[in-house]
């Protein structure tokens, strides 16, 4: 498997082609399994019903994730990433439903399934890291508890012993010095860096085909960050899971992912893989999203450009293109305002990618941004 | 451990000591000379000043109060004139009826809350949850002598389904053998089932009066708590591990929102174990309540000081025992105290 490679996709943009053709695919392996999906998300429609208004946080989303493929899904704040993910998992609260669509894990459809089947699913089949270290570990339970907890639910017939065994096991894997010590802790004992650790332990605990992480770095500072993507990196690889990786982070996208999707409220406006999306932007909120991400090089000129505008209100969507009115290309456009762009495969110069734009093919074909 | 110990235990004193000023001042603003009062108008000058020489009144202040204080720890309460006997043989009578009142209005209390509070929290049945919220507002705005009265009205003297304010047990009922002296424990190990539900039916008003405030006030915090922690990512963690959805619930949301909780049961029990005046008063109920209601009026000091400051004690040593049981459960106090100790 390939080793992590610390390098910044924005160094890449200008003069991208020749370095690209040398950066091989992360996961060569998961490009050819194509006949197995490791998950497929058909028609998924999530929406919060708020009494005086309903949110459309995730609209009619369709996407596959080979085995061990890495995905990412990017957008800003409150574009559904969240709903997604855990509208994937069941795992929705009141007033959030799923309100149609398949979600088919391993072969089966599990949307709609008891709670009882689901909760078997769930941690032994497709796991989840949430995004924020501090409030994901119970304060009043011993690190070690939580953990044994995450192995006996699936393992009942596990002695006490062997399940503190493994516990010991898996903090050692997360790389958690003097575990056997550590275990009776409490989550406060621990750092944020740490914590995420124990979190990723706690999802792999089962090996998991499937892991879900929701902005798994986004809470802890830059070398923390580092270290533990690194961690998820050589995890992932060795137990052979596939990955939806939820940010807004589009550096660690390129560090970590094969593939990206891009999600503007509510819909995956970009598929492709990463390649593509560093070098030929498609969607012009792909490319917006790019020229967002800080630069080194590029501050003396001048403060970091932003997307003008808001996302829109997702419960009373604008007609036509729900970018239509932030975009450089469509703000003027009549048919940006009155017709929802259909999805496109367009032909880029390193892949395919589908895009929901009118203007597509002209951007796939034309020159690299 | 011993740093949460002492520190609790220095607050607790300093609690009961402030409390005893006060029982102690009020003893000596309230107008009415208590020689004059036990003598009554007719006795000679010389006869009530005797009696206040003997009392200690004429000592400096600083003395009286630690004669007062150290008496009161020596359990010499001083002289009930209106009732002729001890202090402390009165309320020693009348405590275990208070007791038992308490228990039990805080046993429905906690289960009513806990219950309705996570029904609605677990449940999210917004219609539930406005029903429940409607009582809560309605229980805590309304005063308990005015609870008692009106279930008085509709469970005794309309629908009568249970007895009126006639105390601890009917007119022809005898209490059961005294061990603890709680006549629901007492019927129960003298194996005196009939007796166990005349006395239980007894307690339902009096304990709904005066729990009602309480529930009120336990029902929304747990409510506010359970809502808060079950949104906690944690939760959803512990979900995504492969716990059913209650289980989580109740492995990890029910303990985090039962920490703050307990503080107020705390609280709650304090005050019930504490007396409450009125709704004895309504309901016959012979406890240490109504001993007071009577003393007030008679203008017997001795009974009032001595129960303004026991309730004091009851409270604070309640509140040490809630206190310290929390440095068990939670762990974030008890690193702490191994910080600082």
């Amino acid at each position: 498997m390939s080793p992590l490679r610390l390098r910044s996709w924005t160094g890449r943009t200008g003069d991208g082609e020749d370095e690209l053709a040398e950066t091989p695919a992360k996961h060569d392996d998961a490009a050819g399994a194509g006949g197995s999906l490791a998950l497929s998300v058909r028609n998924l429609r999530t929406v919060y019903e708020l009494g005086h208004a309903t949110v459309q946080a995730v609209r009619d989303v369709s996407f596959d994730l080979r085995h061990t493929e890495r995905l990412g899904v990017v957008g800003e704040s409150g574009s559904g990433k969240s709903a997604l993910a855990l509208s994937i998992l069941g795992l929705l609260e009141p007033p959030g439903r799923v309100a149609a669509g398949e979600v088919v894990l391993n072969g089966r459809n599990i949307m709609g399934l008891s709670e009882r089947r689901l909760s078997s699913i769930r941690g032994r089949e497709i796991a989840l890291i949430l995004q924020d270290p501090m409030s994901a570990l119970d304060p009043v339970k011993t690190i070690g508890a939580q953990l044994q907890q995450a192995i006996a639910v699936h393992n009942p017939q596990l002695r006490r012993s062997a399940l503190r065994r493994r516990a010991v096991e898996l903090l050692g894997e997360v790389d958690i010095s003097h575990a056997e010590r550590r275990l009776d802790d409490y989550p406060h004992q621990y750092s944020g860096g740490m914590r995420q650790r124990v979190a990723i332990a706690m999802a792999l605990a089962n090996n998991p085909k499937v892991l879900i992480a929701d902005e798994p770095t986004t809470a802890l500072d830059v070398t923390t960050q580092a270290q533990v993507l690194s961690l998820l990196d050589r995890l992932v690889d060795e137990h052979r899971a596939a990955v939806i990786l939820i940010t807004h982070n589009l550096g660690i996208v390129s560090e970590f992912c094969d593939s990206v999707s891009v999600m503007y409220a509510g819909r995956l406006v970009e598929s492709s893989s990463c390649e593509h999306i560093f070098m030929r932007p498609t969607h012009p909120y792909s490319e917006a999203l790019l020229r967002c991400v800080p630069n080194p090089e590029r501050l003396v000129e001048g403060p970091l450009p932003a997307i003008p505008g808001f996302p829109p209100d997702l419960s009373a969507l604008p007609a036509g293109c729900t970018f239509a009115s932030r975009c450089s290309v469509g703000r003027e456009l009549a048919i940006c305002h009155e017709r929802v762009p259909s999805r496109q495969v367009v032909q880029g110069p390193v892949g395919d990618a589908s895009v929901e734009c009118h203007f597509a093919r002209e951007r796939a074909a034309g020159a690299p941004r | 451990m011993s740093g949460v110990v002492s520190r609790r235990l220095l607050g607790s004193l300093g609690a009961i000591f402030g409390a005893s000023i006060i029982a102690f001042v009020i003893m000596r603003v309230l107008p009415g000379n208590p020689a004059r009062l036990i003598l009554g108008p007719l006795a000679p000058r010389s006869t009530v000043h005797a009696l206040n020489a003997q009392l200690g009144l004429y000592k400096p202040i600083y003395v009286q109060y630690w004669r007062y204080i150290s008496h009161f720890f020596q359990g010499q309460w001083g002289y009930s004139y209106s009732e002729g006997a001890q202090v402390r043989t009165l309320i020693g009578e009348r405590v275990p009826a208070t007791i038992e009142l308490a228990l039990f209005a805080f046993l429905i209390t906690m289960l009513a809350s806990v219950g309705l509070a996570l029904l609605v929290t677990y449940r999210r049945r917004p219609i539930a949850d406005r029903i429940v919220r409607g009582i809560a507002y309605l229980g805590f705005g309304t005063p308990p002598f005015f609870v008692s009265l009106i279930l008085l009205i509709v469970f005794f003297s309309i629908l009568k389904i249970l007895p009126g304010p006639e105390g601890r047990l009917g007119a022809q009922v005898l209490p059961p053998p005294a061990v603890t002296h709680l006549y629901t424990v007492d019927a129960l190990l003298a194996g005196e089932p009939g007796k166990f539900l005349e006395a239980l039916e007894h307690l339902v008003l009096p304990g709904l009066a005066l729990g009602m405030a309480n529930f009120a006030f336990l029902v929304r915090l747990l409510r506010a708590n359970l809502l808060e922690v079950s949104r906690e990512p944690f939760i959803t963690v512990a979900r995504g591990k492969g716990l059913r959805r209650w289980t989580a619930f109740r492995r990890h949301a029910l303990p985090n929102a039962f920490l703050p909780t307990l503080t107020a049961g705390g609280l709650v029990l304090g005050e019930f174990l504490a007396g409450s005046v009125l709704v004895e008063k309504v309901f016959n109920w012979p406890g240490v309540g109504s001993l007071v209601y009577e003393a007030i009026l008679k203008q017997d000091f001795s009974v009032v000081q001595t129960f303004v400051l026991l309730s004091a004690v009851m409270f604070v040593l309640v509140n040490l025992a809630v206190d310290l049981l929390y440095a068990v459960i939670d762990p974030r106090v008890r690193v702490k105290s191994v910080t600082t100790a």
